[in-house]
């Protein structure tokens, strides 16, 4: 246990609509836990419980019911947040502050000295790229400069667990790029990330485990290997087809087909007999481009998992 | 502790620094300081009196008005901005932040009455009229009436809107300051309508003591003019001002601290 950066085992919170009373069930008894240096990807559809989870575990909404540990304290607890870096989602700032100014209000909420948050916030501006926009206010700051005034503010008390819910919203991909270049940082440096995210390449890309939420509940949690199914789910093949040859011969029994010009990319079901069908597109006076092996990937997974938790039938199983 | 809460109210102070409502009622009493002087020049006698009691009236009424605006706003828009989600994340207590508001807001609104009373000063020295002490502890009861006034504001923002909390400050404040008034009024009325005015003002705070030029103390008339309370009941009405003020705040901090920030 001691090991473990985030412990949540059966976090529920039940809301209540404001007029009718009626119960919502935001979160119904997610369990899982994060190894401490660990890269941690929560990922799940719009309104899946990603961010009631986060905001349950950093003290800002209480659960119904259940427990979670940060850093082996109880939620709410001073010393766990005194050791955690919060991004908040679509992160709002006061917009009177500079870059600067937010960092310095962080480090003394954190408690440093007055020359810690200056060295520290001069190095993560400058380490963020906003070192140039330091001396504008946060109201003149596009989306993804306000992100990375977040994780500035973030990671001003040299956190030992960062919690960044949607880092990668709104960025360009060279700004994700090097979001998820400093995430990959933060964790050689021995820090646990723990981040949400609807960007699946990005959990494939650099996550030691995932866990997926669906419905206020967890679909599936483990590591990206572990997760996807190693089994052949098909065989993606492209051809080029002669010209005037129609695809429809060629493509039937097959998935994912597509046209674009003379070329014509498909998925062969797995237990195909790949080598007829290429030879009947031989004989058809095709020409081959590619040939691969398709498995699972966590995007499958996902799609299959959330459109699972969607079905009434299986809504209120417990995930595996 | 004290370092957060002063981050916290350093910053409030910034915040509210850039309301822009704020230099428009600066503009006010200002001007309710010019209107002063008119009036005391188109006064028969006493010219001095006139303008010190518009002057002390603009302070009282503009001062709180300022409160609640400022109570108001500044505590909800944390919450309806989500501002507050990176701050209550870090290690804070929610007390912290809510005392941190008020202390920043207190700053605020302690500079506005530092400004508006000098400009007071200013106004009585262009007409003529010295200070006195009773000018002097006028202004230290108008500082603390607005003080107060910003803790009723700050509590009822702790669980309200900005405009249903806006309400209920003013109706508390000017049940407040007309306590006598209406108790006098309410003497011959049925007896549903004087327990009901007893058990109101009796849960409003008092603010009528802050006021008291004019009045009748212990069976004494008291003006800022003439024989005004002495220092004791100045203690003693920022006392009641100031018991109040850690009550609201207390409570203000207790109903935020049940809170959930969605």
């Amino acid at each position: 246990m001691a090991d473990l950066a985030i412990d949540v085992h059966a976090l529920t919170k039940t809301y209540r609509t404001p007029f009718t009373r009626k119960k919502v069930e935001a979160l119904r008894g997610v369990t899982f836990a994060v190894e401490r240096g660990h890269i941690f990807g929560f990922v799940g559809p719009n309104g899946a419980g990603k961010t009631t989870t986060i905001r349950t575990l950093m003290g800002l909404i209480r659960p119904s019911a259940g427990s979670a540990t940060l850093l082996g304290h109880p939620l709410g607890s001073r010393a766990a947040r005194a050791r955690v870096g919060f991004l908040p989602e679509s992160p709002y700032f006061y917009d009177y502050l500079n870059v600067g100014e937010l960092c310095d209000l962080a480090g003394r909420l954190f408690g440093l000295p007055p020359a810690v948050r200056k060295q520290r916030a001069d190095a993560l501006i400058e380490k963020l790229g906003l070192g140039r926009a330091r001396g504008q206010s946060l109201k003149k700051f596009s989306k993804g400069m306000l992100q990375r005034a977040g994780l500035a503010q973030a990671l001003m008390n040299d956190p030992e667990l960062v919690v960044l819910d949607e880092p990668m919203s709104g960025l360009d991909p060279i700004g994700r790029k090097e979001v998820r270049d400093l995430i990959l940082e933060l964790r050689d440096q021995g820090k646990t990330v723990f981040f949400s995210t609807h960007i699946l390449s990005d959990v494939e890309a650099i996550t030691d485990r995932v866990a997926i939420v669906a419905r206020g509940q967890l679909q599936a949690h483990g590591t990206p290997a572990e997760l996807v199914s190693r089994s052949l789910q098909g065989v993606d093949v492209t051809v080029r087809l002669a010209a005037g040859e129609p695809a429809a011969a060629l493509a039937d029994g097959a998935h994912r087909v597509r046209r674009v010009g003379d070329e014509l990319s498909l998925t062969l079901p797995a237990d195909a007999d790949v080598d007829a069908w290429l030879a009947r597109a031989h004989a058809a006076g095709a020409k081959v481009v590619a040939v691969a092996p398709r498995h699972e990937t966590l995007e499958d997974l996902f799609v299959r998992r959330v459109a699972g938790a969607d079905r009434p039938a299986s809504a209120g199983q417990a995930a595996p | 502790m004290t370092g957060r809460i002063w981050a916290i109210a350093l910053n409030t102070f910034r915040e509210a620094a850039r309301i822009r409502v704020l230099y428009g009622i600066g503009v006010l009493v200002l001007g309710s300081n010019l209107l002063a002087l008119v009036l005391a020049q188109l006064s028969l006698n006493e010219p001095g009196r006139v303008a010190r009691d518009v002057g002390l009236a603009g302070i009282s009424l503009f001062g709180s008005l300022t409160a609640i605006l400022l109570g108001v706003f500044l505590l909800y828009t944390e919450v309806a901005r989500r501002t507050i989600h990176a701050i209550v994340a870090k290690p804070i207590s929610r007390w912290e932040f809510v005392v941190g508001k008020y202390a920043g807001m207190a700053v605020v609104l302690s500079v506005l009455v530092a400004v508006f009373g000098l400009a007071m000063v200013a106004m009585l020295a262009l007409q003529g009229t010295g200070l006195s002490s009773g000018l002097a502890k006028a202004l230290v009861l108008s500082w603390f009436e607005v003080l107060t006034v910003a803790a009723i504001a700050i509590f009822f923002s702790s669980f309200s809107t900005p405009f249903l909390s806006g309400i209920f400050a003013l109706a508390t404040w000017v049940i407040g300051r007309l306590a006598p008034d209406l108790e006098a009024t309410t003497q011959q009325a049925s007896p549903v309508i004087r327990v009901t005015t007893k058990i109101a003002l009796e849960i409003v705070p008092d603010v009528h003591l802050f006021a008291i030029s004019g009045r009748s103390l212990d069976g004494a008339a008291v003006s800022v003019h003439a024989d005004f309370v002495p220092w004791s009941y100045v203690a003693l009405a920022c006392g009641h001002g100031l018991g109040w003020i850690i009550a609201l705040v207390a409570f203000a901090a207790l109903l935020f601290h049940r809170r959930d920030f969605v």
